[in-house]
């Protein structure tokens, strides 16, 4: 077996679909899970705006209900992330990615600023539209090998073609694609911060996760 | 100066959406001149469409009860696999002994017939499905009622 991330240390089956920890992808994992458990303690920050030649400031106030929301999409996102560093199927990699995708979508859109929700929006769009690569990649690889299973592809048998493995990676990039823009200082410093970066890290893990994942192929 | 001029185009969000629409052109077109590809015969899954069957198209063949051996990944892992027609409710099995469109009513989906390889071997990817509609109602309604909050 070709060992990219090193020898597989411990199977999980669920069926078809084997979950498999390499010491590339535990790393990965443990990343994502410790970044989720932050997001489930730590509270959202509070952005303080200084009126500019006085004196005044004033601070922005997190309802409750944002907070939840976000809060929620950021585990959403953690778990998915958590999900998509460990599978070992083709398939079951690109619906984790693309469900990484629409969590950071919503961990934007739950912002109440307008041009966070305009960048919010075409995010959304990007990432409806790299399912259509990310997902045609992971039927040409079945219908051209006959099987999903990373672990017997990578014992490279069966040549995959080079369009379905640039096709994974143009859907990959059309779901991370949020990160790019949230770097953007004002939307990290939007109320409720540390939530903002948790798009961040999914979208640099399934980055890295897919890197693996061409190698391996 | 190329790259300044690159990149503050991609710096306008409003532009991203054309930039990886290029790039999905793109690709396509890579994708069009690389074809045509091979296709296995060894295929996972395999199914036929039995037209004069009452259960099609969620018939895998084989006598209620009875295991049908299904060309799984890894067959050692879900050892009731084969078993599809076993799970007609008796509600299902009198309509698909009475007519012949047991497969295209609505008690054939869910729990009337369940699908073999949704539910048995490929069972984390129907769990990730639903996962993913969810959220994305959560956001869309969330979306919606924001301003009443």
């Amino acid at each position: 077996m070709n060992e990219i991330g090193g020898a597989p240390l411990f199977f999980l089956e669920f069926g078809d679909i084997v979950i498999y920890f390499t010491p590339f992808t535990l790393t990965l994992f443990i990343l994502a899970l410790v970044f989720t458990v932050f997001v489930l303690v730590s509270r959202p920050e509070r952005q303080i705006d200084i009126a500019f030649g006085g004196d005044a400031y004033y601070a922005k106030e997190i309802s409750l209900s944002e907070l939840r929301f976000r809060r929620f999409m950021s585990i959403a996102c953690g778990l998915a992330c958590m999900g998509a560093m460990v599978t070992g199927d083709v398939f079951d990699f690109t619906l984790f990615v693309s469900l990484v995708g629409i969590c950071n979508v919503g961990i934007v859109a739950a912002v109440k600023s307008r041009h966070v929700q305009n960048a919010a929006y075409q995010y959304g769009l990007v990432a409806l539209a790299g399912t259509v690569p990310m997902f045609s990649a992971a039927a040409m690889i079945a219908a051209t090998t006959g099987t999903l299973s990373m672990l017997e592809l990578a014992k490279g048998m069966i040549l995959i073609p080079v369009a379905a493995k640039a096709l994974l990676v143009l859907g990959v990039m059309g779901e991370g694609m949020a990160p790019f823009y949230a770097a953007k200082a004002e939307m990290f410093r939007a109320p409720g911060a540390p939530y903002v970066i948790m798009c961040s890290l999914s979208s640099l893990l399934i980055f890295l996760r897919v890197a693996e994942v061409i190698l391996l192929l | 100066m190329i790259i300044q001029r690159i990149s503050r185009v991609l710096s306008n969000f409003d532009n991203i959406l054309p930039v990886f629409a290029a790039a999905c052109a793109a690709m396509s077109v890579f994708v069009l001149l690389s074809l045509p590809l091979p296709y296995s015969e060894d295929q996972l899954y395999p199914k036929q469409i039995v037209p004069g069957s009452t259960l099609n198209p969620y018939d895998r063949g084989g006598p209620p009860f009875t295991q049908v051996s299904i060309h799984s990944q890894y067959p050692e892992n879900s050892p009731t696999a084969g078993y599809v027609t076993a799970y007609l409710t008796p509600l299902s099995l009198f309509i698909s002994e009475h007519t012949a469109y047991m497969g295209t009513t609505i008690v054939a989906h869910p729990g009337g017939i369940l699908d073999e390889i949704l539910y048995n071997t490929r069972g984390l990817d129907t769990v990730v499905e639903p996962t993913i509609l969810f959220v994305a109602f959560a956001i869309a309604a969330y979306i919606f009622r924001k301003r009443e909050a």
